[in-house]
């Protein structure tokens, strides 16, 4: 029968044919065809623009930069010192000498020195030459005034250049003359040294190459061992801030309570530190004064210098971390670094309290530094038999000559704290005689090793956050990087590059700043909070998400359309045989 | 290209250093960390009265981790914390690990940094990998470097590859390692020590990759974990079995021991455990009898004596003029010295300041003299006939 749903044509005559289907007969089937595969097509249609609008937000993170930066920082140790400019005056009568020493050959610890494109300027200077005579006389004269010597030792002739295009020049002055002190070596608060006495040859290079090697290149370490441990001397935290924490700890009040004007002192003291770190550190300071703060480990008494004495193995458990309340900061943020300076006064029964070194002596310092954490120095009362009579336990404000004392210790334990020695004692095996002091605690040749130190240091982080975050982002890439993120990237590739451009120049401090400003940058991207690989999901967890919107559906969907396939097939075989009965009768 | 030239140059550079300067050279590769502080994450995951026993585990390695030397400055305490003070504790705001009852855990100095909901798998990651939001306070953070060794303790209810949350959340052993991975790559470890004390513990770090970290678990998988006894008073069991025997171990030693992980790891019986205590330490490369246990449990600061101060600066000359000694000459040409400095820098600033500064004093001097109403009236005088002429020219 025609599946027709209409009236069933019956005709009168069995024999009389079919009457053709009328031409409607298409039109339903294309209708039905149409109906059924309609959500098919839709479904296919809309596939491209579903996969796009689900497509997560990625901001472009400069691969190609990264990769070129991180080769160029491979060799960042090397780069650094490219900046290095050396020059070496030579006073005297003798020309003999002098002009022999212009070889190369002669130079041996220095011969490296012209390998690594650092220019090293000769300058001689014989006294017959009257414009610099005036000059040298006054060196020689005031040789025993090493500060206002060094002064005088402004016009080097050099300098005026090489610092005009942003270099730094250090000077070492030789000159000869006969000297009762014998052969004095002093290094200045500036960027000079200078050599006075009677001396050979080979001792004068010797010395030349100590002076510009040891203290003006490593800042008085080993060769490499400032990078050896190179995390542990940078105490700057991850937004390129430290605040530097200070406590007067009272052990026991019952026994005395003091108290420091702790403002001006730091006004005075501190501050030229700080201004002289700004490149390397954003610092800050707070004080504190804390009571009832007894120590964890035990000292024993000593008849022989009438005092309590505890040794250095004592020293690693000094600080009872759960008496002393140390970490108040109220203006330390997430990610700066905070480091914790303690003047402990003691109780009576300990006082006064004495820090014995392994070779028998009584340190003079009475301090200690813990890399990374701060610093702690012993300060016994002046008059240690407490009063017990007076109900009252005596509250002393600590006295202008005592705070000084303390806070230059506190300097040498910040210079320490930096990777610095904490002050050069004379000692005749490094044969330098005399290093002069700076008002700001670091001399302008530390700074420069500082700041040399902290530009390796922050780029090598930067590169390797950089890096992992690189990583990161490429293996999950289903994760939404946000706009801000590929900013930070950016700029922190840009100052990078400044700051490795300016430490070929010579630029320290700029370049200390500019790759402070990159580290922090990179950590804020690595860092920042939208970063959870927990929340961003695989291709799996994908379909998942979207399978139970479309399973369903799409299966009575394709149900259906088979149905109608199969259902046409079907009728289009009768119809064709319908049409080849029609035609065998015509 | 212009970008390639300075790297070639840079290549160039490298191989003629190299000939000359090797032992100038740090490698990157090789700056190696010293060991400066401890920190500890101890997690509880479980919640409601049942799970005592796993917030008695946690409070109890707490309270061994401080007494050994670990400041709460250096610990993350995640706890549920609704034992203290729920409605079914026999003794309010006491929380015991014994049926002796002699140790209140809940005492004094109990500092609890994510207590209740905030006990998330999400926080757990943020703490572990350090990404918080800006605002969360420093107490809430892993503040640890690439000198810090880091012990990590989990306690609750786990399974296969997974460690139950808060009856809510999975956290998944891939998230974990993936955790780890990213806290290597930033260098936020030296060393970590991964505890935990749940059923089938060993399989939670199956997935762990990363160098220099130790694991222990205390059962393999398909075992169960046991808890040790069950307090009748409380009527909940108080503590579990590995963690109980972990602490017997530490209540023999003090902060100045040194007793080896491995004497720990020995410690532990299978048969009085009820399960196997599975450690795996193919990624950590120090030996397990030289490493004590006090450099993940307790405290160590390495110290070094300060041996001079530093004489450059000292207070201003007019107080110094007390106690400086008969140079009298010098000190005498510095005083008198002192008061023309002052006044050069007086004078230094005037002249900076003199061309802006004479500027707004004219001006001032102006608006002074001039009555505020002429000057009213000339400016708007001024206005209207700009106005007009304006008008005029556009016509």
């Amino acid at each position: 029968m025609l599946a027709f749903h209409g009236k069933i044509a019956i005709s009168q005559h069995p024999r009389e044919p079919f009457l053709p289907p009328p031409l409607p007969f298409r039109y339903p089937w294309t209708m039905r065809r149409i109906i059924t595969l309609d959500p098919d097509v839709k479904f296919m249609c809309t596939l491209p623009f579903s996969w796009t609008m689900t497509e997560k937000l990625r901001s472009k993170l400069l691969f190609e930069e990264l990769v070129l930066l991180s080769d160029i920082c491979l060799s960042i140790y090397e780069v650094i010192f490219t900046g290095l400019q050396g020059t070496l005056l030579l006073v005297g009568d003798d020309n003999i000498i002098f002009s022999s020493l212009m070889g190369i050959g002669k130079w041996g610890d220095l011969k490296f020195l012209n390998s690594m494109e650092t220019t090293l300027s000769l300058y001689y200077i014989s006294f017959p030459s009257t414009a610099r005579r005036r000059s040298i006389k006054r060196v020689h004269r005031e040789t025993s005034g090493d500060e206002r010597g060094e002064d005088a030792l402004g016009g080097a002739p050099a300098k005026e250049c090489a610092e005009a295009s942003g270099g730094r020049v250090y000077t070492v002055v030789v000159v000869e003359r006969e000297d009762d002190l014998g052969v004095r070596v002093v290094v200045g608060k500036h960027r000079h040294a200078w050599i006075v006495g009677k001396i050979s040859e080979n001792d004068v290079v010797s010395l030349i190459g100590k002076v510009f090697v040891k203290y003006f290149m490593n800042g008085g370490k080993k060769v490499g061992e400032l990078a050896k441990g190179i995390g542990e001397f940078v105490p700057v935290g991850a937004d390129g801030s430290v605040v530097l924490s200070f406590s007067l700890l009272n052990a026991d009040p019952s026994d005395w309570v003091y108290d420091w004007k702790f403002k001006e002192m730091s006004n005075i003291m501190l501050t030229p530190f700080v201004k002289a770190l700004t490149p390397i550190a954003n610092i800050s300071i707070e004080s504190q004064v804390l009571y009832h703060t007894p120590k964890l480990s035990q000292s024993y008494w000593d008849e022989k210098s009438s005092s309590h004495i505890f040794s250095i193995r004592d020293l690693p458990f000094f600080v009872n971390s759960n008496e002393w309340h140390l970490d108040t900061s109220i203006i330390a943020a997430g990610r700066s670094k905070v480091l914790q300076f303690v003047v402990y006064a003691p109780s009576a029964s300990e006082c006064p309290l004495l820090l014995q070194l392994p070779n028998g002596e009584i340190s003079m310092t009475n301090s200690f530094i813990s890399p990374m954490w701060g610093g702690v120095i012993i300060w016994n009362p002046p008059h240690c038999a407490g009063d017990s009579h007076n109900t009252l336990p005596p509250q002393v404000r600590l006295s202008p000559i005592e705070l000084q004392k303390i806070f230059q210790v506190f300097l040498a334990q910040l210079r320490m704290l930096f990777g610095l020695k904490s002050n050069y004692i004379d000692s005749s095996e490094t044969g330098i005689s005399k290093f002069l002091d700076s008002e700001s605690g670091f001399t302008e040749w530390e700074l420069d090793v500082l700041y040399r130190h902290h530009a390796c240091f922050n780029l090598h982080s930067c590169v390797t956050t950089l890096e992992s975050l690189a990583k990161l982002v490429q293996s999950l890439p289903r994760m939404i990087i946000m706009d801000e993120i590929g900013k930070q990237v950016k700029f922190s590739l840009e100052a990078a590059n400044l700051a490795q451009r300016n430490a070929s120049l010579g630029i320290y401090d700029s370049s200390a700043s500019s790759s402070r400003q990159a580290k922090v940058l990179a950590e804020d991207a690595f860092f920042h909070p939208s970063i959870m690989s927990i929340s961003y999901s695989s291709i799996e967890h994908y379909f998942a998400i979207y399978m139970p919107f479309f399973a369903p559906v799409a299966l009575h969907v394709l149900l259906a359309a088979i149905k109608e396939l199969k259902r046409y097939k079907r009728e289009r075989a009768k119809y064709l045989a319908f049409i080849s009965e029609k035609a065998k009768m015509d | 290209m212009a970008t390639r030239d300075p790297s070639m140059i840079c290549c160039f550079r490298l191989l003629f250093l190299l000939l000359f300067s090797v032992p100038l050279i740090a490698s990157s590769s090789s700056w190696a960390s010293m060991h400066h502080n401890n920190w500890a994450v101890l997690v509880c995951t479980s919640r409601y009265w049942f799970n005592y026993r796993h917030m008695a585990n946690t409070l109890s390695l707490y309270r061994t981790v401080k007494r050994l030397g670990i400041p709460d400055e250096r610990i993350i305490l995640m706890l549920a914390d609704d034992m203290a003070c729920n409605m079914r504790n026999n003794y309010p705001a006491q929380v015991f690990n014994n049926e002796n009852h002699q140790l209140n855990l809940y005492g004094d100095n109990v500092e609890v940094d994510y207590r209740g909901y905030e006990v998330t798998v999400e926080n757990f990651m943020r703490v572990l990998t350090g990404r918080h939001d800006p605002a969360v306070p420093r107490s809430k953070r892993l503040l640890s470097d690439e000198g810090s060794h880091i012990l990590l303790y989990m306690t609750g209810h786990g399974g296969d590859e997974f460690l139950k949350f808060q009856d809510s959340e999975e956290l998944q052993s891939h998230d974990l390692a993936d955790a780890v991975k990213q806290m290597k790559e930033k260098n936020r470890f030296k060393e970590l020590l991964i505890m935990v004390d749940t059923c089938q513990a060993a399989t939670l770090f199956n997935q762990l990759q990363s160098p220099g970290v130790l694991a222990i678990g205390s059962s393999m998988k398909g075992e169960n974990s046991y808890s040790h006894h069950l307090d009748s008073d409380i009527g909940v069991s108080v503590v579990d079995r590995f963690t109980y025997y972990t602490l017997a171990f530490f209540e023999k030693l003090n902060m100045y021991s040194n007793a080896s992980l491995s004497s720990l790891f020995n410690s532990y019986n299978p048969r009085t455990l009820m399960s196997t205590a599975y450690y795996r330490m193919d990624l950590y490369q120090r030996p397990l009898p030289e490493v004590p246990v006090t450099s993940f449990f307790g405290s160590v600061m390495k110290t070094i004596h300060t041996d001079a101060a530093y004489m450059g600066l000292s207070i201003p000359p007019k107080t110094e003029a007390q106690f400086l000694p008969g140079d009298g000459g010098n000190h005498q040409l510095r005083i008198e010295n002192e008061p023309d400095l002052e006044k050069d820098g007086n004078k230094q600033t005037k002249e900076l300041h003199c061309i802006y500064h004479e500027w707004l004093n004219l001006l001032q001097e102006r608006f002074e003299n001039t009555d505020a109403e002429l000057l009213f009236r000339y400016g708007f005088g001024t206005m209207v006939f700009l106005l007009t002429i304006s008008t005029w020219l556009l016509a």
